[in-house]
Formats: structure tokens, C-alpha cells, sequence
């Protein structure tokens, strides 16, 4: 893999960086299982978690995985920073990049903000999720479950389900799966899924189309609500229309296939109660498999800011 | 005081050579092919004014397009963080540039043309300050808030011939309707922007696969046609002109054309911008492509150029809005709507129009020299008489790469940045 400063964007990376990502995730979960689940990779490393968005796992998957490869971690709390005083982006990163950090891992509600910061910086700049644009570290942890999970992502069927227009997950993991040889299909209510989305994409209305289609993987979307100002549709509506209930979930053990969720999961809105406890869900393994991923990212990435000895 | 000469200038709207006497009276105007050449003595064919041997001041201009200088229907003039003064200076040396020399400033909130005091400490700045004539738009709401009405009276003793409320028109559609049928009887015309802005808050692109794939929310075309139709409507009922601004799209077009076609006193502008480019420029996220309307589809171009050229759109603006190069740093959502246009309005225009044969001369002429005075009515509040364009030479065959250097507004929010644009300008002539 050629030296990379940033992800920003999966688009951005050939078929060989994505492979070599991912089969260097695979080595970094065999730490996991060992009894000191650290290697020196990063040693005397900065990384900076910049989050201008409330996130739980996310973040803490980065952190967690920075702390793996030896990292020293520096967490910027936008709440209580300058930036509730109306500082700029392009301020807040001098202020940061004076500390001379070497990572910096950003999510922003603004598309494109991860790149600005990229431009301006020389740290190695990891979009961990910029508004309705991209999660490229979401699409890792996807495809790499997916591969775990059936041995290769290629020829495998994948339907992401939910709220298309706002899902930078659905944009991300679905370039990546279509990127490694997966077919991809949409669905969700007609406003959130719009016609530029499935251009080259199957379209869904109803489950009946879904299960027709033969997909391996049922890939659930969370309902965005803080990105929702005026409904798109009945709220009521969504679980009978597009949710797992416990009838589809019947089905869906039936045929024997896997569940996945980006998280966090609205209880009763995307999925049934008894879908979080499903043999198939691959929920918790993505969580796992995120620090894998995420570690693989991170040692991947050449920062700018100093000499790389 | 000696004369100038001009010889072997070719003539806008004919294409022949002719040679030309500038006079020293302000006064002085000669006629060409039904158009008042002010400041010209004597006219005759090439070779045939008899030029004084020896005068001091003989421009060879062949090669040369002698023609009126540009009116710009819409120039924002505002630059965050710089002085009124610095403003109206560069924005007066950027017209001069691009060939203008006159322009209908729009309100924006550093220059709200509401009150008396402003529009006359806005004039002593133009007459000290500014290479260009700058007519103003006075507001249609005070602060351009869309509550109260201006005071009109007021503003129309100051020269004050149409009203904007700049990029927001009024969303109040009953204080419009009032507005409308009061000021309509004082003259005004009623220059306004389509829109709708609970269709369009908090969007900056036109929805399609370029604002799927950056995740930017889009800006659906039906708010600006809305708009349009709503604003017609509206002054038909009130008997109120209308000025319709920066029409983007194509079914936009074709609401005009069909109230122009049923007899309402409509008037039109497009953008240049609007003419040359599509949401597709704006790539990876390129700030200097975010305005307002946005840019739209490859069909709303056509239809726009189809509209210039049938005289459903009556004039092509630049559309000037300086931004400073941090606020264009910034992410799109974030970033400033608005580029540059005065400075290379001109060259522009012949190099992406006129030159691959989109536009012809006179399409130009009629659009960015005739009609916008005639809707704007440029008037010398001293004399008291109607101001005319000056005349300007145009080299076709010269090119520059446009940089800092040749923008004088002082801000590089423009798509020609480091592209090249054919044209040199002399303006005034001397």
C-alpha cells in the first residue's frame, strides 16, 4: 500500500488498499486473544479524538484501538472547548496541531469538514463520520465481519434497509461491499431513499421484494432522528413497514440469514427485541471487529508531521 | 484639450470598420445603426475621418471591437471584515475591468438601503471612491426583515427606482401584496428571487447524484419556480413590475416567458454563472461553486441560453458577490454562497459565449448594454438627465490568465482563477 496521509473517503482508496486493510485487520484481532492485547505500533504517537457529534462507539473504538498499537490519546470535548464560542474549524486544528499531534480523528455533522481539515494539516486525518457524506472506518468493520463471517464479501447479497438519504454508512458500505465483488440493494420509505442513490443500485419497496432477492445479509439503518427536522413519514409506520418484526425475524432464521446494524439500535423501530438476541446477528462482532479495523486504519496512515523514522 | 481618434475600430453591431472622433463635450453624441454613441463628434467609414496631422492621440484600433460598456443588473458589493469605502472602491475598480460602468448594488445587511442617511453616505462614498456608476436597490422591508415596508418616498427622492430585500425576499406574502400596491404607484419595480424557504433551509446544492454522493442536502428546483410564480401572481394582482433575479432553472424560463406572453410587465436576469456551469464543478467539495441559486443541470443551462436568446431572460449579471478566501475555505455547508464576477464580467461573456458562438454580439449588447438600462433607468441625480454608457474597445485577439493581479475586488472567489480569458478592455477611452 502506497504511504496514505488520511481516510476521508473509501472512494478514495484502490481494491488493493481496501485488501490490505483488511487482511491486516485480521492480524490485529489475533492480538485480541492474547494476554497483553498491545503492540508497540504507534509508541509515542499522538492521537486526538475530535468529535463535534455525540458518539459512544465510535469513538470509543478508536480509542481502544489507538490504546492498542501504543498510542498516547488526547480526547477534545467540543462541549466545554472554544468551540461553543464560535471558534473556527481551521482555529480549533492550529490550536491542536500546536500540541503537535500526529492523528487526528474527526466526525462533524458537515459533509466534507474531515477534508478541510486535511488540507490544513499535516496529521493523518481519519473521517470517523462527516454528516450524510461518509463513515469509511464503518465500511471496514462491515466488510470485514462480512468476510469473517462467510469467508469472502465477494458474490455475497447485502440489502441495506432504512434511511438512505441521510446514511453516510449506507454510502461507505456499500462502496466498499460493491468495491469487493458483494451485490448491494436499497430499502427504505420512498423520501429516504432517493432515485440518484440507486442509480446503479436494485431499489426495494417492500420485505416480499427483499426476501425474493436471495440476500445473505439484512443490514438495518438507524432511523436518524436528530437529522430529521420535519417527519419524511409516518414515525408509526416504520417498524410494521420496514422494521424486523418477529414474524419477518421468523423468516429470516428460516432462510438462515444475517442481521447487521450499524448501531445504536432503536429498539422496536428497526429491529424486534428478540432480533437482538438472534444466532445470526452479526451486531456485537462488528463492535469487536470496529477496534480491529480501526487499529488497521490507524497503522496504515503516514502523518506528515515529522520525519517517519 | 486636443481630440482622440480611433481608427479602423469595428462596430458592435455591424461589424464594419469605421473611424471615430471622440469630442471634448460631454454632450456630444453621434447615431449608429439606431444606437447614441455619447462622447463620439464624428463617425465615417474606415479611412475616411479626416484625422489632423500630427494629433497626439490616434488609437489604431484594428482588430478592435468599439462598443457600449456594460450595466450590471445585480452586484453585491459587501466584503466581510473591510471598510463601506474599500468596498465601493473595488467594487467600482473590478467593474471597470470587466467592462462595466454601472451597476444596481443590492442590499445586504452592511449596505441596507432603508433609510435616508445610508443611501446618502452610500452616494458621497460612490462619488468620492468609485471608477463606476453605482445605481442602488433600496429594500423592500426595513432592515430587510420581511415585517414593515421601507420607506419608499423616501428612497425614491434618492434615485431609487426598484426594491430587493437582497437574497431573502419577503416570505410574508400579505406585507408583499401591500408593498407591491403601494409602491407601484411611485414606480418601483419589484426585483425579487424565487424561492420558498421552507423547501429550501438549510440546503446549498441541487439534489442529484453530485449532492448524494458529498451527502449535501439539495436545493429542490420547484422552490425557485414557486417563488417565481407566487411573485407574478402576486404583482399582477397589485399592478406591480417585477424584476425577476437570478433565474436558474428551466421550467423557471418558461413561467416568464408564458407571463411575458399573457402581457404582465415582467422582466428577467440570469446569472453568467448560470450559463457556464453545472452542480457537476463542484467536484470534491469546491466552495467557489456554491451559490445562490445553486448551480443547476446541464438542461437548465441550455434552456437558460435558449431564454437569453428568444429575450424571455432580458439581461445576463454577474451576480457579484466577494467572499473572502477563509470564508471559502470553510466546509460547503458552512462556506458562503456567491463568486465573483465584475472583474472579468466582460471577458468572460466573449470568451465562454460569444467566442465558441453560443451568443452573438448582439445578443450581448441587448442583454448586458440596452435592456439592463432600461429596466435599472440610470439617472445623473445632479443633472437630473438619464446617465448614458460610455464606450469601450474590446482586443479579442489579446488573453490573460486571470490571478490576484487582475482582480481588483480584491477577493479570488472566481471558477477563472488561474484559466485563461480573451479580451483586453479600454475603459474609459481617452
Amino acid at each position: 500500500m502506497k504511504p496514505r496521509k488520511d481516510l476521508l473517503t473509501i472512494g478514495d482508496l484502490s481494491t488493493e488498499d481496501v485488501n490490505t486493510i483488511l487482511d491486516s485487520a485480521t492480524a490485529m484481532k489475533d492480538i485480541f486473544t492474547k494476554s497483553v492485547k498491545k503492540v508497540p505500533a504507534l509508541k509515542g504517537k499522538s492521537v486526538l479524538t475530535l468529535f463535534y457529534e455525540p458518539s459512544t462507539r465510535t469513538r470509543s473504538s478508536f480509542e481502544v484501538a489507538a490504546h492498542r498499537l501504543s498510542a498516547d490519546v488526547t480526547t477534545f470535548t467540543v462541549s466545554t472547548s472554544s468551540v461553543v464560542k464560535g471558534e473556527s474549524v481551521h482555529d480549533t486544528i492550529d490550536t491542536l496541531m500546536s500540541m503537535k499531534m500526529d492523528y487526528i480523528i474527526v466526525r462533524h455533522k458537515n459533509s466534507g469538514i474531515p477534508a478541510v481539515i486535511a488540507r490544513h494539516c499535516k496529521a493523518a486525518v481519519i473521517n470517523a463520520g462527516d454528516g450524510a457524506h461518509a463513515h469509511p472506518s464503518q465500511a471496514f468493520l462491515d466488510a470485514f465481519t462480512i468476510r469473517e463471517k462467510y469467508g469472502t464479501v465477494a458474490g455475497k447479497r447485502v440489502v441495506i434497509i432504512g434511511d438512505i438519504l441521510h446514511s453516510r454508512v449506507a454510502r461507505s458500505t456499500s462502496t466498499i461491499l460493491k468495491r469487493l465483488g458483494a451485490e448491494v440493494a436499497y430499502m427504505g420509505p420512498g423520501p429516504l431513499v432517493p432515485p440518484q442513490a440507486y442509480t446503479d443500485i436494485p431499489r426495494f419497496t417492500n420485505w416480499d421484494d427483499v426476501f425474493e432477492w436471495k440476500p445473505d445479509v439484512i443490514y438495518l439503518l438507524r432511523v436518524q432522528n436528530e437529522r430529521i427536522d420535519t417527519p419524511f413519514f409516518p414515525a408509526k409506520d416504520y417498524h410494521q413497514a420496514f422494521g424486523v418484526t418477529d414474524e419477518r425475524l421468523r423468516r429470516i432464521d428460516d432462510l438462515n440469514l444475517s442481521i447487521m446494524h450499524p448501531g445504536p439500535v432503536n429498539r422496536g423501530v428497526e429491529l424486534c427485541d428478540a432480533a437482538m438476541d438472534y444466532r445470526n446477528s452479526l451486531i456485537c462482532n462488528q463492535v469487536e471487529n470496529g477496534i480491529a479495523a480501526r487499529m488497521s486504519i490507524l497503522y496504515h496512515l503516514t502523518p506528515q508531521t515529522q520525519n517517519n523514522d | 484639450m486636443t481630440n482622440t481618434y480611433i481608427r479602423n475600430a469595428t462596430w458592435v453591431l455591424d461589424g464594419k470598420q469605421y473611424d471615430f472622433c471622440l469630442g471634448q463635450d460631454s454632450e456630444t453624441a453621434c447615431e449608429l445603426n439606431g444606437f447614441q454613441l455619447p462622447g463620439i463628434e464624428r463617425i465615417a467609414p474606415a479611412g475616411e475621418l479626416e484625422i489632423p496631422a500630427g494629433a497626439p492621440r490616434v488609437h489604431d484600433a484594428t482588430g478592435k471591437i468599439l462598443m457600449p460598456a456594460l450595466f450590471d443588473m445585480h452586484a453585491s458589493i459587501e466584503i466581510e471584515g473591510r471598510s463601506k469605502r474599500e468596498c465601493v472602491s473595488r467594487a467600482g475598480q473590478a467593474a471597470i475591468a470587466g467592462g462595466v460602468w454601472g451597476m444596481l448594488v443590492i442590499p445586504t445587511p452592511g449596505f441596507c438601503f432603508d433609510n435616508a442617511a445610508t443611501l446618502d453616505s452610500f452616494h458621497d462614498a460612490v462619488t468620492q471612491r468609485s471608477a463606476a456608476e453605482m445605481l442602488t436597490a433600496g429594500c423592500i422591508s426595513q432592515g430587510m426583515k420581511g415585517e414593515q415596508q421601507a420607506l419608499y418616498n423616501t428612497l425614491a427622492a434618492r434615485g431609487v427606482s426598484i426594491l430587493s430585500d437582497g437574497a431573502n425576499p419577503p416570505s410574508n406574502l400579505l406585507m408583499l401584496h401591500r408593498a407591491m400596491k403601494y409602491a407601484s404607484e411611485i414606480g418601483m419595480t419589484f426585483a425579487l428571487r424565487g424561492d420558498v424557504p421552507a423547501l429550501t433551509a438549510n440546503t446549498c446544492i441541487q439534489p442529484g447524484v453530485t449532492s448524494y454522493n458529498l451527502g449535501l442536502h439539495g436545493t429542490v428546483p420547484c422552490a425557485e419556480e414557486i417563488g417565481i410564480d407566487t411573485a407574478l401572481r402576486l404583482a399582477a394582482d397589485a399592478g406591480a413590475k417585477v424584476h425577476v433575479q437570478t433565474v436558474s432553472t428551466a421550467k423557471g424560463v418558461d413561467i416568464i416567458r408564458r407571463a411575458k406572453a399573457a402581457g404582465q410587465q415582467v422582466t428577467a436576469e440570469v446569472a453568467l454563472h448560470h450559463l457556464l456551469f453545472t452542480h457537476e464543478n463542484i467536484g470534491d467539495y469546491d466552495t467557489t461553486y456554491k451559490t445562490l441559486p445553486p448551480l443547476r443541470d446541464t438542461t437548465d443551462c441550455e434552456a437558460l441560453l435558449a431564454g437569453v436568446k428568444d429575450g424571455t431572460i432580458d439581461c445576463i449579471v454577474s451576480d457579484h458577490t466577494p467572499c473572502t478566501p477563509f470564508a471559502k475555505k470553510q466546509d460547503f455547508t458552512t462556506a458562503p454562497q456567491g463568486m465573483i464576477g465584475l472583474d472579468t464580467f466582460l471577458q468572460a461573456i466573449y470568451t465562454y459565449l460569444i467566442k465558441p458562438g453560443k451568443l452573438s454580439w448582439e445578443d450581448v449588447v441587448r442583454t448586458c448594454c440596452i435592456n439592463p438600462v432600461n429596466i435599472a433607468n440610470p439617472i445623473d441625480l445632479e443633472e437630473d438627465v438619464p446617465s448614458a454608457a460610455p464606450l469601450l474597445l474590446f482586443d479579442p485577439e489579446s488573453s490573460f490568465e486571470v490571478g490576484a493581479d487582475n482582480l481588483p475586488c480584491g477577493t479570488l472567489n472566481t471558477p477563472f482563477l488561474g484559466t485563461t480569458l480573451y479580451g483586453s478592455i479600454t475603459l474609459p477611452l481617452q
